[in-house]
């Protein structure tokens, strides 16, 4: 309902809840599976953060140690090693899959054969439809060491090495290759936003700059690119938020000799669970989860903070 | 009104009557929480269920089966709340030591000692049962051996090479593996990892890994030492490491699934295979066939003067702490599986007509007589046969009784019969380890620590003494010690 106020501007006066709850009770019913969902699968498991501070093997009764956990947890260096590369591999694979996600819509959008363009795209989205599990067996035949390896064999042919490498038990080379890996298999993917955004371009800038004597390059660099800038900053921030999911890609790629320096937090917890030799003490691996899950937290409020500066609106 | 009080007190009579007979009828409910193992609803569960009812009148046995894959997940989910305990349940080794030691399971020492199954003359798993003792007292009750693995050497390679007789020795087995690699140009041994990732962690490579044992074990003397920290594991890892850079094992054992070594075996990349007893021989054998190669597979004795190959611990069947009736669920569930008549026929080879049959009929082009035993066609695999249900013929602790007809001679392959006999000949058990809160808080680092200096070796980046200053330096010594000291002073 709207009324006029005194300086003629109209506002808006909602009406109680109970009110909108008659009158809306039919979209109020449908909501409840949703909210039963949310609730039961969402906020109940949060009760199970109490573990953080209790020292429990399942069975058993949970023993309080208060902070302990959290101070077991600073003080193993794997720890620190799996939040160091969480962040750091993350960043990377953001900047490079976005960076290059955006040349590869640029370069996308300049192809003149609408049927070359249709074809490169599809192309290009395939990868993200296969399993990580899939692409880890794939890429560990297209890597190996022995005559079958693709990789090794072309290098091995063009003269820029003498004998193979065993990439992916390299801790050096491990990283490059989960860097291209991720690349190959998520930028097609993300080029799907940045081409939405160069679809709704006015082609009458584009006119206009051609008649101002931009040529194609000219065009990209100063129609094509500045149009794209609010959409990268977003896509950014959107994914910053994310960056501490980290497990399934890591953990399929990771073998003995680089699975200490290769650990993520999550695969950290995996691992405390299911390689102890005795009951994982789940208290211990939730505070892990609980300390991700605060970094996580900030990390939201942050990128929120940014978005609305960069985009007037916020992301929560 | 006298008519009507006698009346009211012959209905009352009766009624009591009825609620007595009713109440002394009541079957004793049994909840079994159970994996893969037991085979599912597609596959016989519940003809398994009522025949398993059948045979124990005045028991109503209750199944609870998550999906295999996720069955350890949804058993401490469950585990967590004590009302929730089901009265039996299936554990592996690590499950069954801690949940042991922290009183969940039922003390069956007692039972077990007055049991049908040890006193029955039948049982020969008394080696077995003192290994799965914690502190001289028994939680588990294991129907089979754990089951290990044996080095399936190709026939056709041996040939090729003009070998005739299988290495008994560690030094004949290396001129084995250099004959080979001459002959195919290729490593010839392979395996899924340097070493496993779970107990008895070095059976894919046991003539290199030989008496070593890269976790901890407990001396004669009662004594537990960390076998990564004795002299045999280093002379293994240089064992290992000069495999390696002489081409006998392939390098790309670092990143080898269990999948990609059977995949290249059948296809003939490699041609010395450690892998399952049993089942196993007649699977290689038939993948071998299917790709056209020559199926013939030589299985090799433990070498000589070295240990046993080593037998995995079994899972184990447990009653619960909080099951109302325990003396009973072990009596008719658990005693009664190796009874050597028909509830040990009902668990190994599965309810009748559903996995077996002895009437006269055609299966899968195989033609039976009435009268005949044999297993029928899988229900969710057609064109393949039912083996077993859920023990297997093979690693049964017990035979069946006498003048009981056991259909093993009809069911089990001869190369899988044989694989296994040597195996049981020849295998020991992998020892248990007690959970301390040490090993439960430092041995997830130390592992994983343990494992990077053992590729690292193998691979030739480190030499075994370098790998050893590095276990000293980064902490695993420190915490390898710890773990030793905790699990001394149980």
């Amino acid at each position: 309902m709207a009324s006029v106020v005194s300086n003629g501007a109209l506002r808006h006066e909602k009406k109680p809840l109970g009110m909108r709850m008659r009158k809306y009770w039919g979209f109020y019913l449908m909501f409840i599976p949703v909210l039963a969902f949310v609730a039961v699968f969402h906020y109940a498991p949060m009760f199970g953060i109490r573990y953080a501070f209790y020292s429990w093997k399942v069975v058993g009764d949970p023993k309080w140690v208060g902070l302990a956990n959290f101070e077991k947890l600073f003080k193993q260096s794997q720890f620190s090693v799996a939040f160091a590369n969480t962040i750091v591999f993350s960043v990377v694979k953001l900047l490079l899959n976005t960076g290059l996600a955006v040349v590869i819509s640029l370069l996308l959008n300049e192809m003149i054969s609408l049927k070359f363009k249709k074809v490169s795209q599809t192309v290009i989205y395939l990868p993200h439809f296969m399993s990580w599990v899939v692409t880890a067996s794939v890429f560990s035949l297209i890597l190996s060491p022995s005559e079958s390896g693709l990789v090794n064999q072309a290098l091995i042919k063009l003269g820029l090495i003498d004998e193979p490498v065993y990439y992916l038990a390299d801790k050096g080379w491990w990283r490059v290759w989960y860097y291209i890996i991720n690349v190959w298999r998520e930028t097609g993917w993300q080029t799907i936003i940045f081409m939405a955004m160069l679809t709704s371009i006015d082609p009458g800038i584009y006119e206009a700059a051609s008649i101002d004597g931009a040529g194609r390059w000219k065009k990209m660099w100063y129609v094509t690119f500045p149009a794209l800038g609010n959409t990268i900053i977003t896509v950014l921030i959107l994914n910053l938020a994310k960056i501490m999911n980290l497990f399934e890609s890591v953990f399929v790629l990771q073998n003995d000799s680089v699975k200490r320096a290769t650990n993520v937090l999550q695969t950290y917890v995996y691992y405390q669970t299911f390689n102890s030799g005795a009951s994982a003490d789940y208290g211990y691996t939730t505070a892990i989860g609980l300390f991700r899950s605060l970094v996580g937290l900030a990390l939201m409020l942050i990128c929120n903070y940014a978005s609305k500066k960069v985009r007037g609106r916020g992301i929560v | 009104m006298k008519k009507l009080v006698a009346l009211m007190l012959a209905l009352v009579l009766c009624m009591s009557m009825a609620a007595i007979s009713a109440s002394a009828e009541e079957p004793i409910k049994i909840t079994i929480f159970v994996d893969g193992t037991i085979p599912d609803q597609n596959n016989g569960r519940d003809q398994f269920e009522a025949r398993w009812e059948e045979l124990h009148p005045g028991f109503d046995l209750e199944i609870i089966q998550p999906d295999h894959s996720s069955y350890y997940d949804v058993m401490q989910q469950r585990m967590s709340n004590k009302d929730d305990w089901p009265d039996v349940l299936i554990l592996s080794s690590t499950y069954y030591v801690d949940y042991a030691s922290a009183g969940a399971l039922w003390d069956m020492t007692d039972a077990w000692e007055n049991s049908r199954t040890k006193n029955s003359g039948r049982f020969t798993g008394d080696k077995v049962f003192e290994g799965l003792k914690l502190d001289g007292r028994l939680y588990g009750f294991a129907p089979t051996r754990g089951n290990g693995c044996v080095t399936y050497v190709k026939k056709a390679w041996m040939d090729a090479c003009g070998i005739t007789e299988a290495p008994t020795t560690y030094d004949a087995y290396i001129e084995m593996l250099k004959a080979f690699k001459e002959q195919y140009n290729t490593a010839p041994v392979a395996a899924a990892g340097f070493v496993g990732g779970e107990a008895p962690f070095i059976n894919y490579l046991p003539e290199f890994y030989q008496d070593a044992y890269p976790y901890f074990v407990q001396l004669e003397d009662g004594t537990w030492v960390d076998g990564f920290t004795q002299d045999s594991m280093k002379e293994a890892l240089q064992r290992i490491q000069d495999a390696v850079k002489d081409g006998l094992i392939d390098k790309e054992t670092l990143t080898y699934s269990t999948k990609d070594c059977r995949d290249k075996f059948y296809d003939d990349s490699f041609g010395v295979f450690t892998y399952w007893a049993g089942t196993w021989a007649t699977n290689l054998k038939t993948n071998l066939e299917a790709n056209g190669k020559d199926g013939e597979l030589v299985v090799l004795k433990p070498l000589e003067g070295l240990p046993l190959y080593f037998d995995r611990v079994p899972p184990v069947w447990c009653i619960t702490s909080t099951c109302k009736e325990p003396e009973k669920v072990f009596d008719a569930f658990i005693d009664d599986m190796l009874d050597g008549g028909d509830t040990q026929m009902l668990f190994t080879y599965g309810p009748e007509e559903v996995y077996w049959s002895t009437k006269a009929g055609t299966v899968l082009d195989e033609e039976y007589e009435e009268g005949q035993f044999h297993m029928l066609e899988n229900l969710e695999k057609p064109g393949a046969l039912y083996t077993k249900y859920h023990i297997d013929p093979m690693l049964s602790l017990a035979s069946f009784a006498d003048g009981y007809y056991d259909p093993k001679e009809e069911s089990v392959r001869p190369e899988a019969k044989a694989a296994s006999a040597l195996f049981n000949e020849n295998s020991r058990m992998a020892g248990l380890v007690p959970g301390t809160d040490e090993l439960s808080e430092l041995n997830g680092d130390l592992t994983i620590l343990k494992s990077e200096i053992i590729a690292d070796i193998a691979l030739g980046n480190i030499s075994v003494e370098e790998g050893y200053a590095r276990f000293e330096d980064e902490g695993g010594l420190e915490s390898s010690e710890a773990i030793v000291e905790s699990l001394n002073a149980l």
